[in-house]
């Protein structure tokens, strides 16, 4: 394996960039926040989420770009122009072919999928908009970042619940491997709009009463949610950029029988100092969690606490622990909007875990340079 | 560096497919071989859009999920028709292969994936609460909504132990899936792979293709000159993928190979491919370099040829710029059963595997007079060519995203 990462970019709930993130995650900022959610009937509704903070396109799109975005296409493309700042690559420098994006997002484009569906029942069919449709693909999140920075090299967009970005690292680490790309932009994102939020309530996945946060170590039916985009620069080790962190290995698999196998293979070829996690305070997910982390011997951190939770949140975690490992610190996570009594070193080693309630399993293991 | 050298083929040992024609290669065959065409009108919901035929399968899907062994009453009860669609088409798929495949996993193409019960719950929903009915409509249905619900019941019906992915690149999704798992195959993640891709009908994408005006009222020609657009359709193409070596030491009936996989993105525009067919060469070439062969080797293309106005015209022109004027036979093979949109690549992967075998080049069915500004050698009739060795697939999508596989004979 000899991927690392050169570039990081992440617009959520604490803050529009690495920077402002870096230290809300050193601070111990709590980002949750009541915040109000339009009802089909019209209702209005307050519930607690970690909503992401504008992001701050300034100098980094061009505003007749932007136009055509809406809201989690423009945190996409902006955590990408980040991303590659920050690794100081020019994307009109490098030959474009060479130059990819592989993108996790589990719902992908909802609003614009909801205001497509809200032009026709309420205009009639014959009358639904062409503009909605062409955004509600799965794959415009990737599809705007490639005409944004020219990228006409290998374009995806994976979809696979909690671990959809830990399913397009796994992806972009094989492209890289097989020299399909030269530089890959991998990223997640998912927004919460008030139809995810609706169906979400319906079926008791949220909580709806007002909490001081998320819980990740609390097993409660419902969670706290929320939504943002981490997009990273990904090369082989090869690269004259600067490297913030290293990408060991990563491991997709199925954990239907709750086994933590993925992990465990790949604890034998290098043990973390410190085991990150999707926990994320639902009851299913703290099962799962606690019957791994019980089978690994190591206790899981999770930020979730700290910047909410969605299918793609494994994104901006990945953007936790590059940060940890890049800058030799640790950040204390929260636990209902209080520090969790959970201390440890700065970490050189990172196991990721990442099991899904659908059954499916990520790990990942990110160390140091 | 970019890859240069051949890359180690991928073995198909089973394949499986579903769609307007009907279910299973042998009725696939019989589509192709007699000319039938898989036209005809939307009947899955009422829709005020009128005058504009579907690809849509006919047949009884609960009938045919009952022939897979492995489907619990649990797992049939949280099926999207997408889904349903996906397990008849792998079920054959594994059942032609042989394979116990549960050490191996499934990389699968989609775009509509559930939504053909999401939209439903959300129109529901929202007719309730403006006629402020006081009955909830129950949203636990929405689930199958996600991509990788196609996935989670692949796996349970088959029990699979290796990665399961769900891709989203719009109309290439399923050609992505397939070259990716042979990638997969290649790196020693697992030695069997179920790919392909499914998509069903649905009011989004029926009434999003219409709204683009891209839809024919009389059913897709492609290539032709007069043609008026596509014919939104819904169907599944699998195919089980295997290390050659895992084929040979289990003694697997080999049905070809897969030798070729090119993917680009153009980067031009949101909709509309590149004016030159500037992404969709950049995948044919790349296809063909990882298979090793020149342009001269491929003996058939299976074109993406959705009938829209600019697909076939820069289509017919990257065709051309790769492998010169009239020199390959091409063939779209939509008019059978429309564009099953992110499945398509899975479908035509089994009509090209298919042509390979029985050395039979499907037609290009509803075309009448090509179009002007091209010298594409078109199949106009089946057509018999006992040479031939390779064929591609082409399919594109959205976000100018191209996918070309390169499928060889197996010796």
């Amino acid at each position: 394996m000899g991927v690392v990462v050169t570039g990081i970019g992440v617009v959520s709930a604490l803050g529009a960039n690495p920077a402002a993130f870096r230290r809300a995650l050193l601070d111990g900022t709590n980002a949750c926040a009541m915040h109000e959610f339009a009802r089909f009937d019209g209702s209005v509704v307050r519930a607690p989420a970690y909503m992401a903070v504008p992001a701050e396109p300034e100098g980094l799109i061009e505003p007749r770009k932007l136009r055509r975005m809406f809201r989690l296409a423009r945190m996409s493309a902006v955590a990408a122009r980040q991303a590659l700042k920050h690794a100081e690559l020019d994307p009109a420098a490098m030959d474009s072919s060479r130059l990819g994006i592989c993108f996790g997002t589990s719902f992908g484009a909802m609003e614009p999928t909801q205001k497509f569906m809200d032009s026709w029942i309420e205009n009639g069919e014959a009358s639904a908009s062409p503009l909605q449709f062409m955004n509600s693909v799965h794959g415009i999140l990737a599809s705007q970042i490639a005409l944004d920075i020219n990228a006409t090299g290998v374009n995806l967009t994976t979809a696979q619940r909690d671990i959809c970005f830990e399913a397009a690292l796994d992806t972009a680490v094989g492209l890289l491997e097989a020299h399909r790309a030269d530089v890959i932009l991998v990223g997640g994102a998912d927004e919460l709009t008030p139809m995810l939020h609706e169906f979400g309530s319906h079926t008791g996945q949220l909580v709806l009463d007002e909490v001081a946060g998320l819980d990740p170590w609390g097993s409660r039916r419902g969670v706290v949610p929320g939504d943002g985009a981490g997009v990273f620069v990904l090369e082989r080790d090869d690269s004259p950029r600067r490297a913030l962190a290293r990408v060991s290995a990563t491991r997709i698999g199925r954990c239907d029988t709750g086994g933590a196998n993925i992990a465990t293979e790949l604890m034998q070829s290098s043990t973390p100092d410190l085991l990150t996690s999707n926990r994320d305070g639902g009851s299913r997910c703290a099962r799962l969690n606690d019957k791994q982390e019980a089978e690994l011997g190591l206790k899981g951190v999770s930020h979730r606490g700290n910047f909410g939770t969605w299918p793609a949140a494994g994104a901006v975690q990945f953007a936790a622990n590059v940060l940890m490992l890049n800058n030799g610190e640790f950040y204390v996570p929260l636990a209902s909007g209080k520090p969790a009594e959970l201390k440890a070193d700065a970490p050189k080693t990172i196991l990721h875990n990442a099991p899904s309630i659908s059954g499916n399993h990520a790990a990942y293991l990110l160390a140091l340079r | 560096m970019p890859q240069s050298s051949p890359l180690q083929p991928v073995a198909i040992t089973g394949m499986g497919v579903i769609g307007a024609f009907g279910r299973g290669v042998t009725e696939l065959d019989r589509a192709l071989s007699e000319g039938r065409e898989g036209v005809g009108p939307l009947t899955l919901w009422e829709s005020t859009i009128q005058g504009f035929p579907v690809g849509q399968y006919r047949g009884d899907l609960q009938r045919d999920l009952d022939a897979i062994a492995g489907l619990t009453p649990r797992i049939r009860a949280r099926l999207s028709r997408s889904d349903a669609l996906a397990l008849v088409a792998a079920n054959e798929a594994v059942m032609m292969s042989g394979l116990e495949p549960s050490q191996g996993g499934a990389y699968v193409g989609q775009s509509v994936c559930g939504t053909l019960t999401t939209e439903e719950l959300y129109v529901e929903a929202r007719r309730r609460a403006k006629a402020r009915e006081p009955e909830k409509i129950n949203l636990s249905g929405a689930f199958v909504h996600e991509g990788a619900n196609t996935l989670d019941r692949l796996a349970e019906t088959w029990g699979l132990r290796g990665p399961t992915l769900s891709f989203m690149t719009a109309c290439s999704s399923a050609a992505n899936a397939i070259g990716l798992a042979a990638d997969a195959i290649r790196a020693g993640r697992c030695h069997s792979m179920i790919a392909g891709g499914s998509d069903s009908l649905s009011r989004i994408a029926f009434n999003g293709f219409c709204s683009l005006k891209v839809v024919s009222p009389d059913g897709p020609r492609p290539f032709d000159r007069d043609r008026q657009g596509m014919m939104v359709g819904e169907g599944a193409g699998m195919l089980v993928l295997e290390s050659l070596e895992h084929a040979r030491a289990r003694g697997a009936k080999i049905l070809a190979l897969l030798t070729g996989y090119g993917h680009s993105c153009d980067a031009h525009h949101l909709t509309a491919p590149h004016p030159e067919g500037k992404g969709a060469i950049a995948a044919m070439r790349e296809a063909l370099a990882m298979a090793g062969l020149q342009p001269g080797d491929i003996g058939y293309i299976n074109a993406h040829g959705t009938a829209t106005l600019d697909n076939d015209r820069t289509e017919a022109r990257a065709i051309s710029a790769v492998f010169g004027e009239g020199n390959v036979p091409v063939s779209s093979t939509k008019r059978f059963f429309g564009h099953t949109l992110a499945a398509a690549g899975g479908v035509e992967a089994v009509v090209a595997v298919h042509a390979l075998q029985q050395k039979k080049l499907p037609p290009n069915l509803g075309l009448r007079a090509p179009l002007e500004d091209s010298r594409l050698d078109l199949v106009t009739g089946t057509r018999e060519t006992p040479a031939l060795r390779h064929v591609l697939s082409n399919s594109f999508g959205f976000g100018g995203n191209n996918a070309a596989l390169v499928f060889t004979e197996a010796i």
